[in-house]
C-alpha cells in the first residue's frame, strides 16, 4: 500500500505537471520554452554579416554563450567546444557562438579580435555573433558562459542548459562529466527527443550592459 | 662551550618560562595552516583547536579572507560560479566529515544571482582524531582546494594546504580569532525548521508556504528562499513575501528545471531585530493547491481508488479484528433470515461506516479549520477518548457474554420492529467498525491521506468515503450476493457459545487501551479508567438484573442510574488529566529521544540516523519494534553501520514529531526513515522486515 500510495502521488503530480505544461503555451515568458520555437532573432558576425534564426530552417543550430576571458569558457575551449564544433560541422549543423559581453566588460571584443581568437583557439564555429547589447542573450535568457542551445531543423528549441553536468573549472572534470550538450545534440540531429532538455547552466555570468 | 657556562638552576627555570611565553603565540598559530594570497583572497585551514587530543572531534574549516565585493560559493552557487571542493590526504586513522554548509547571502549582478559569502567564511568539517593517537606526536593534515571567486569577473583559484596539530594530553582551543571565524560562520549554520513547508507550482511561479508558530509580521521582516538545487526557483527573480498570522508565503518564478516532488532547501530570515537565522526546509508538494488549479478527474480517481483498496485491506488488520468477530456473529444470526433483510443489513452497516467516516472526516476538517496540528489518529492520543473506548468494549464484551441484552425490551414488539432493531444494529456495527479501525488506517493510506488532508473539502470526504466502501465491502458482498449468505452455517445453539466466545477479543481490546492509557496518563489516568471499568460491570450487571426480573423493582435501574452517573463524573476527572510522558520501559536501551537539532547535528557530522516514531496505541509500532528492530540482526547491523537510533514519541502528541512527520507529507504512525551519511533521507514502509532495515543501512 505505501507503494501504491506513493504511486499515485506521483501519477498525480506527473498529470499534474503534463496539464501545466500543456496551458502553458499561451502567456509569453521570460525564459524559451524547450518543444516551442526558439525566439527569433537578427544579429551580425564578426565579419559584418547579418544573421537571422530564420535563414537556418531545416539546419540544426547550436548557440553557444561565450566569453573568451572566463575561466570555464577557458577550460572548455582547451579540451572540449573545438571537438563538439567539428563534429556539429561534419554532421551539417549550424554552430553560433555568441558574444553579449557589453563595451567595457569582459569578453567584449570587436569583430578582427573574435576572429583571431577563433584561429588561435582552432575554433570552427559557424559564425561568431556580437551581441554588446545583450538583445539575443536576454531573448534566451542566457546567464552563463558558456550556455548551450539546441534548436532543431524546424525551428524548434530542444535543448537549453549546461555544456556537461559537473558545474567546476577544473580541465580533468571534463572526462569525468556527463556530456549533456553533446548529446543533445547527436539526438537532435538523429530526430529523437533530448531525455535532459534542461539542465543546469554554469560558468560565470554573462556580462550583460547594466 | 655554552654548555659549559655556569647557569644556576633559577636561571634555567627562568630561561624556560621565558621560553614558554615565546612559544604560546606559535603554538596558537598553528591551529592555522599556510596561507594562500591573492589579491582577492587569502585562504588557509583552520582548527577549532591548537592541540588535539586522542580520540578527540572536532572541527576544521576553510578559511576565505575575501577583499570587499569578492563573493565565493555555497553548494548551489546561484546562476553562476562554482562552490569550493576539497580533499585530504590524511593519516590512517583520521576522519574527515563533509563541509557543513553555512546559510548564504543573494548577490544580484544584472540578470544573474549568485549564492555565496562575502567578506569572510569557514566552511567547516568534522575532524576525529584517532584514539590510538599518542600524545607528543603531531597530527598533519594534507589538503588540496579549489574555489573560484567572483566579482563582476570570476578567478578560479587553488592550494594545498598543511594544517599540523600536535597531539596532546588534554586538547587546547586555538586563538579567540580562529574561533571567532568559527563563530562567525555557525552563527550562519542552518537550523531544522519547525515548521511545515510545502510547494505548490503553477504555470510559470511557484509558491513556498510556510506555516507554524511564531510566524508573524513582527518576527520576519525579510525572507529568502535558497534551494539546495539549481532549476527549483529562477535564482535571480523577485521573492514576493507575504505574512499572515503563522503563515509565511513566498511567491516567485518556477525555475527552468522545476521538476515536481520534495525538494530541500533554505529558508533565510530576517527577524524584527534585524538578524538574520536560517532553517532548513523539507518542502513537500501541496497536492491541494494543485488539484484546485487544475481539477482532473484521473488523478481524483485513481486517488478514491486506492482509498478504497485501502479501507478494503483494513478488514485484515489487528485492530480490526473485534469489529470481524462482531460482524462474523451478526452474519450467523442472518443466515436463517430471508435475503432481503440480509441484503439491507449489508447496506446499513455500509451506511453505518460511511457516516463514521464522514464524521471522521468533517471533525478533522473542523479541527483542521481550528488550526490545531492534528493528525490521523489522533483520537488515540486523548485519555478520555482510550477510557471511554476501553469502558465500551467492556460493555460489549458484558453484553456478548449474556450479562445484560441491548434492545431486549423491543424483541417482542413485533416483525417490522425487530427488522429496525436489526438494521440500527448494523449500522452502529458499521459506526464501530470505523471507530475500531482509525488507529490502522494511518499506516496503509499514509501519503494518501497526508494529500487529502491538505486537499480541498470535497477530496477529503471522498478519500474517506471510499475508505468506508472498502472496509464495508465484505459485509455488502455477503448481502448482494446471497449465495455465500446461504452457505452460512445455520442458527443455533453453537451461536450463543460463538457470541461468548466473541466477548474474549472485546476484554482484550480493553485491556490493551487499559495499557494504552496506562503509558498516556500514568498511575492517576489508570485509577480513573479502572474505577470506570468497575462501574460499568456493576450497571451491565444491574441492568442485566433488571431486565431478567418478571416483577420490575426499582432500585436496579435506580442503582445503574447512578453508576451511568459516576461513569459522566469521571470523564469529566479525566478530561482535566494532563498526559505525561510515555513510560521509559517502552524506550529500547540504545535509542537517542528524537530531536530535530540532534538530528541536524548528527547529519552535520555525517553520521548515518535512523528515525523511528512510535506510539503506545500504534500496535503495527510495537509490533514492528518487537520482531524486527530490537532483533538481534538489527541491533548488530545498527552497530557494525555506526547508525544512531533515534526514537520519538507521539503517544502525546508531540508538535515537533508531528511537524517531523508532516516535513514527509504524513500524518500517521508507523513512520521509518533512514538517513545515509550525507544523502537524502530514505523512508522505510510502514511494516518491517529485518533484511528491509539492514538492507536499508547498506546504502
Amino acid at each position: 500500500m505505501q507503494a501504491f500510495s506513493r504511486r499515485i502521488m506521483l501519477r498525480t503530480t506527473v498529470s499534474m505537471a503534463a496539464l501545466l505544461l500543456g496551458a502553458a503555451s499561451a502567456p509569453a515568458l521570460a525564459a524559451p520554452v524547450i518543444g516551442q520555437p526558439a525566439p527569433a532573432f537578427t544579429a551580425v558576425d564578426s565579419k559584418g554579416k547579418q544573421h537571422s534564426l530564420a535563414d537556418f530552417k531545416g539546419k540544426v543550430v547550436v548557440l553557444e554563450w561565450t566569453n573568451h576571458d572566463c575561466p570555464y569558457v577557458k577550460k572548455h575551449y582547451q579540451a572540449n567546444i573545438p571537438a563538439l564544433q567539428k563534429q556539429a560541422q561534419d554532421a551539417g549543423v549550424v554552430w553560433l557562438s555568441v558574444i553579449s559581453s557589453a563595451p567595457g566588460e569582459q569578453g567584449h571584443v570587436d569583430g578582427k579580435k573574435a576572429d583571431e581568437l577563433t584561429a588561435s583557439r582552432n575554433a570552427a564555429p559557424t559564425a561568431v555573433l556580437l551581441d554588446p547589447q545583450g538583445t539575443v542573450g536576454k531573448a534566451y535568457d542566457a546567464r552563463t558562459t558558456p550556455h548551450m542551445y539546441v534548436i532543431d531543423a524546424k525551428g524548434v528549441l530542444r535543448y537549453a542548459g549546461g555544456i556537461d553536468s559537473i558545474a567546476s573549472a577544473k580541465l580533468e572534470d571534463i572526462e569525468k562529466a556527463s556530456p549533456l550538450f553533446k548529446t543533445a545534440m547527436q539526438a537532435v540531429v538523429k530526430g529523437e527527443t533530448v531525455a535532459q532538455a534542461t539542465t543546469r547552466p554554469y560558468g560565470c555570468n554573462v556580462k550583460y550592459k547594466s | 662551550m655554552l654548555l659549559s657556562l655556569p647557569i644556576t638552576r633559577a636561571c634555567w627555570r627562568d630561561l624556560l618560562a621565558a621560553l614558554l611565553i615565546a612559544l604560546t603565540p606559535a603554538l596558537a598559530l598553528a591551529a592555522q595552516s599556510n596561507v594562500q594570497q591573492s589579491p582577492r583572497a587569502m585562504v588557509s585551514l583552520v582548527s577549532e583547536y591548537a592541540a588535539v587530543s586522542p580520540g578527540q572531534t572536532l572541527r576544521i574549516g576553510l578559511r576565505q579572507r575575501l577583499a570587499p565585493h569578492w563573493h565565493t560559493y555555497w553548494k548551489n552557487p546561484g546562476d553562476a560560479g562554482s562552490p569550493p571542493s576539497i580533499s585530504f590526504d590524511r593519516a590512517p586513522g583520521v576522519t574527515v566529515g563533509d563541509i557543513a554548509w553555512p546559510g548564504p547571502d543573494r548577490f544580484i549582478i544584472g540578470p544573474v544571482a549568485s549564492y555565496g559569502y562575502e567578506n569572510e567564511i569557514v566552511f567547516p568539517m568534522t575532524l576525529t582524531v584517532p584514539q590510538d593517537a599518542r600524545p607528543g606526536t603531531e597530527l598533519a593534515l594534507g589538503a588540496k582546494a579549489d574555489w573560484v571567486v567572483c566579482e563582476k569577473e570570476c578567478i578560479p583559484e587553488e592550494g594545498t594546504f598543511r594544517l599540523v596539530l600536535p597531539v596532546e594530553a588534554s586538547a587546547r582551543p586555538a586563538s579567540d580569532e580562529i574561533r571567532a571565524a568559527f563563530r562567525t560562520a555557525d552563527a550562519r549554520q542552518p537550523q531544522a525548521s519547525p515548521w511545515k513547508a510545502s510547494v505548490s507550482a503553477r504555470e510559470t511561479t511557484l509558491q513556498l508556504r510556510v506555516e507554524g508558530e511564531g510566524i508573524s509580521q513582527a518576527s520576519v521582516q525579510s525572507a529568502l528562499y535558497f534551494p539546495d538545487s539549481w532549476g527549483i526557483v529562477d535564482h535571480v527573480a523577485d521573492q514576493a513575501l507575504k505574512i499572515e498570522q503563522g503563515v509565511l508565503t513566498l511567491t516567485t518564478t518556477r525555475g527552468q528545471g522545476y521538476t515536481p516532488g520534495p525538494s530541500a532547501g533554505l529558508l533565510a530570515i530576517t527577524d524584527g531585530g534585524g538578524q538574520k537565522r536560517w532553517f532548513a526546509l523539507e518542502l513537500t508538494p501541496a497536492a491541494a493547491a494543485t488539484i484546485t488549479e487544475a481539477p482532473s478527474t484521473l488523478p481524483l480517481w485513481q486517488m478514491a481508488l486506492f482509498a478504497f483498496l485501502g479501507g478494503l485491506i483494513l478488514n485484515l488488520m489487528p485492530c480490526v479484528f473485534p469489529v470481524l468477530a462482531i460482524k462474523a456473529t451478526a452474519v450467523a444470526g442472518m443466515s436463517g433470515g430471508d435475503r432481503r433483510a440480509v441484503r439491507l443489513s449489508g447496506v446499513f452497516y455500509t451506511l453505518g461506516v460511511l457516516a463514521a467516516f464522514m464524521a471522521l472526516a468533517l471533525a478533522l476538517l473542523a479541527v483542521r479549520a481550528g488550526g490545531s496540528a492534528v493528525g490521523w489518529g489522533f483520537q488515540f492520543q486523548s485519555p478520555l477518548f482510550v477510557a471511554a473506548m476501553c469502558w465500551l468494549m467492556l460493555a460489549i464484551g458484558l453484553n456478548l457474554s449474556g450479562v445484560f441484552e441491548i434492545g431486549g425490551a423491543l424483541s417482542g414488539a413485533g416483525q417490522d420492529l425487530a427488522q429496525k432493531k436489526g438494521h440500527a444494529g448494523s449500522f452502529f456495527t458499521g459506526l464501530l467498525a470505523v471507530v475500531v479501525a482509525t488507529p490502522c488506517t494511518a499506516p496503509f493510506m499514509g501519503a494518501a491521506i497526508g494529500s487529502a488532508l491538505v486537499a480541498p473539502a470535497y477530496v477529503s470526504l471522498l478519500v474517506f468515503a471510499m475508505m468506508g466502501l472498502g472496509l464495508a465491502l465484505p459485509f455488502l458482498l455477503l448481502g448482494i450476493f446471497p449465495a455465500v449468505a446461504r452457505r452460512l452455517p445455520r442458527p443455533g445453539a453453537w451461536m450463543v457459545t460463538l457470541r461468548q466466545a466473541m466477548a474474549f477479543p472485546m476484554y482484550a481490546t480493553a485491556a490493551w487501551l487499559l495499557w494504552v492509557l496506562a503509558q498516556q496518563s500514568g498511575e492517576a489516568g489508570l485509577r480513573l479508567a479502572l474505577a470506570g471499568l468497575v462501574l460499568v460491570g456493576l450497571v451491565g450487571w444491574l441492568v442485566g438484573l433488571h431486565q431478567q426480573r418478571a416483577k420490575k423493582s426499582w432500585w436496579p435501574r435506580g442503582a445503574a442510574l447512578a453508576g451511568v452517573a459516576g461513569i459522566v463524573g469521571l470523564t469529566v476527572v479525566l478530561h482535566g488529566a494532563e498526559p505525561v510522558a510515555a513510560a521509559a520501559s517502552t524506550q529500547s536501551a540504545q535509542a537517542e529521544p528524537y530531536s530535530a537539532e540532534r538530528l541536524a547535528l548528527l547529519r552535520a557530522e555525517g553520521k548515518p540516523v535512523f528515525v523511528n516514531m512510535t506510539a503506545a496505541w500504534c500496535i503495527t509500532c510495537l509490533v514492528n519494534e518487537r520482531t524486527t528492530l530490537s532483533s538481534a540482526a538489527v541491533q548488530q547491523a545498527m552497530q557494525d553501520s555506526g547508525v544512531i537510533y533515534m526514537k520519538g514519541d507521539w503517544t502525546k502528541r508531540d508538535p515537533a514529531i508531528t511537524a517531523f512527520l508532516q516535513s514527509f507529507g504524513r500524518d500517521g504512525l508507523p513512520f521509518y526513515a533512514y538517513y545515509p551519511a550525507g544523502k537524502e533521507p530514505v523512508v522505510l514502509p510502514p511494516v518491517l522486515t529485518q533484511a528491509i532495515v539492514t538492507d536499508a543501512f547498506k546504502q
